[in-house]
């Protein structure tokens, strides 16, 4: 069966129901799991449903109430969103499903139900929106929901830091609205496809892009890039991943960091580091700098952590910057690879976080310095977070592998520059950085115990439910397992990621099927599109009209 | 006019830059709130002329097409539109925010941001997936 285009809006509409109806059954935990199972499970089938035909280079958009593309809002599924969309179901599916068994009353009656319904809400409306405002109010709905999230529990310790997140992201979304509304008053329009036309047209004999235009650029590349936590706008990540319910890290991991990267894969090339703009534009400068600091920074960090949570946070902050110099890099190759490291590090995070919760439950901490000897106990953990940790990595029969193979055969073109060499040469050097936190990790929660001693014994009393892991092991076997699924079957995934980003920075497909056939034209400048010849009738009309008044 | 506004979103920028810097989360959360309305004063400035041109006419969203009035009769309504959605959603962080303040100060009685800080230092274990009830005592 196949459902109108105009149906993809259910992505959205389907969390945004749950999250309501949830809420008045918010004493029945029961009954909000089952509720909330069936609507992601019904998402991700219909993400996947989309995704066939998309993957194959098809781009499905929705015009609301019936509005023509620029001036209306518009909603596009293409192979970007599609997978990033896909793998974002399956992640919140794993999550629910952890959190059904291991959060605590006192938590999940404080309206956790709706307020993961709600985050994976604004999650899917970024990856769907095609307007630089709806992405605004996109974030909007997915931050007010992690803000809620950060302190469900109200723990004086995660109140404690709660503030530097609420106060950065607001400043964040002060600049996200600044930008946006420049940037409607420099190219008059926020529709994506209508920007990269603009942008496009002035390359092409156009009117010139006023002088400040790399100013705005750059104040939305910060914003963009404080979600994604790139290097000198990450240290509110460590410390809030550090005090959330497990399940909500694992989210939070998965999703929100994501949201960003998507951000500046959809908008650099097309928009504000389009070919077009590049000349006289710092951006894929600063793009690429904050990608070499961030994994070698990122990861230096991670080494010294002494949790296994802090040391996942950080792993992951360096991890963002792989994509990032894919993004930088803005060869189509090297833009698959980032969206194909990003879909495979959406499950691997998570899964990590998953299996993170399941030491804490067994062990009672998550200090390496107290645990030790815990594959005794558990070897199946022991195994899957060895994969994890793998595909973390990025050995190649694991799934991180393939997308880094992408961004680093394109760094190390011969006919770029060194300094993109010395970036290539830092994924190197961070990628084995990053197996040494992850052996050291793994070493001592599942190998060592400190001065001989079965750290075990001593464990601290579990303060939430202890009973019935199995629902932890499948959450985290479902995503793990689908990591080590696309490590021995990349095809699909590096197919359909180089479908998305086959176009680079001329989206001539993405702007055909949201504006109309015409829209896309060699001369750009003089391109016509039909709403404009209404409008020019119109105000001929609208001429006489008042003429007569 | 575009210039009295520019100076005007500067002024209150300024301020609210300075109270984001304070130590203390009251003066933070002020100046998180007039950030918010520094970038609404910016958008109204957003109604001058679009870039986007053709054969010489400036079109894009900037010129309404209101029917039967003509797309130059009127203001252009889209970054009112814009403000209003803005300002709607600043409320709602606003008051999430000024709750946040309360709830935090009764429970670590103590807005200073050095206060704070001493709290959230690593190397303790954390309980979290059952936090609540520890943490409330």
């Amino acid at each position: 069966m196949m459902l109108d285009s105009r149906w993809i809006v259910l992505l959205i509409v389907l969390p945004m129901a749950t999250a309501i109806v949830t809420t008045f059954v918010r004493r029945r935990f029961a009954l909000q799991r089952v509720i909330g199972l069936t609507s992601l499970l019904a998402s991700l089938s219909l993400s996947v449903m989309w995704l066939i035909p998309a993957a194959g280079g098809e781009v499905i958009t929705a015009q609301m109430g019936g509005w023509p593309a620029p001036f209306g809002i518009t909603v596009v599924f293409d192979a970007m969103s599609g997978l990033l969309l896909t793998s974002t179901q399956f992640v919140g599916l794993a999550a629910l499903i952890y959190a059904s068994g291991a959060l605590s009353p006192l938590t999940e009656r404080r309206w956790f139900h709706p307020l993961a319904h709600l985050l994976i809400m604004g999650v899917n409306y970024s990856f769907l929106t095609g307007d630089l405002f709806n992405l605004f109010v996109a974030f909007e709905v997915m931050l007010m929901s992690s803000y809620a999230l950060l302190c469900a529990g109200g723990s004086r310790r995660q109140l404690s830091q709660a503030y530097k997140y609420v106060v950065l992201n607001l400043i964040g979304s002060g600049f996200f609205v600044l930008g946006a509304g420049l940037v409607y008053g420099m190219l008059g329009t926020l529709n994506y496809a209508a920007l990269a036309r603009v942008v496009a047209a002035s390359a092409n004999g156009g009117p010139a892009l006023p002088p400040a235009f790399p100013v705005v650029a750059t104040m939305l590349l910060f914003v963009f890039a404080l979600k994604a936590a790139v290097f000198p706008l990450w240290f509110w990540l460590p410390d809030t991943y550090h005090t959330t319910p497990i399940s909500v890290a694992a989210l939070f991991g998965g999703l929100l960091t994501k949201v960003g990267v998507y951000a500046m894969l959809r908008l650099l090339p097309m928009v504000f580091a389009a070919p077009a703009v590049q000349g006289d534009s710092p951006i894929v400068a600063i793009v690429a700098v904050a990608a070499g600091l961030t994994m070698t920074v990122g990861i230096m960090c991670a080494l010294a952590m002494r949790s296994v949570r802090r040391a996942l946070a950080m792993t992951l902050v360096a991890h963002i910057g792989f994509p990032l110099l894919g993004i930088a890099l803005m060869t189509p190759m090297a833009m698959g690879g980032a969206l194909v490291y990003s879909v495979q590090s959406m499950l691997v995070v998570a899964g990590m976080f998953l299996c993170c919760g399941i030491v804490e439950r067994l062990a009672g901490t998550d200090d390496m310095d107290k645990l030790g000897g815990l594959h005794r106990r558990a070897p199946w953990l022991s195994v899957l977070m060895l994969v994890g940790a793998m595909s973390t990595v990025g050995l190649p029969p694991f799934s991180g592998f393939y997308g880094k193979l992408m961004i680093l055969r394109e760094a190390f073109d011969p006919s770029l520059g060194v300094a993109w060499r010395v970036l290539a040469f830092a994924v190197i050097v961070s990628g084995a950085l990053t197996l040494v936190v992850m052996a050291k990790m793994y070493a001592r929660v599942f190998w060592i115990s400190p001065e001989g001693e079965p750290a075990l014994q001593s464990h601290l009393s579990f303060p939430g439910r202890t009973g019935g892991l199995r629902g932890a092991y499948v959450s985290a076997w479902l995503l793990i397992g689908g990591s080590v699924l696309i490590g021995l079957a990349p095809e699909g995934l590096v197919s359909s990621s180089l479908v998305a980003t086959r176009e680079g920075g001329e989206p001539r497909a993405y702007v055909t099927a949201v504006l109309g056939d015409e829209a896309w034209t060699e001369e750009g400048a003089a391109a016509t599109l039909p709403i404009y010849e209404a409008l020019a009738e119109a105000k001929e009309h609208g001429g006489t009209d008042h003429g007569a008044h | 006019m575009t210039l009295l506004l520019a100076i005007c979103v500067a002024c209150v920028l300024g301020v609210s830059v300075y109270l984001i810097l304070g130590r203390e989360l009251k003066e933070v959360a002020m100046g998180v709130f007039l950030f918010s309305h520094a970038a609404h004063l910016g958008i109204i400035a957003m109604s001058g002329q679009p870039v986007a041109r053709i054969a010489g006419e400036a079109v894009g969203l900037k010129t309404p097409p209101v029917l039967g009035v003509g797309p130059t009769a009127g203001v252009d309504p889209l970054p009112q539109a814009l403000i209003l959605t803005s300002i709607v959603i600043s409320f709602a962080v606003t008051a999430y925010l000024l709750t946040l303040l309360v709830v935090t100060y009764r429970r670590t009685a103590s807005l200073w941001v050095d206060d704070l800080a001493q709290e959230g230092r690593p190397g303790e274990p954390v309980w979290t997936d059952g936090a609540g009830e520890k943490g409330a005592a």
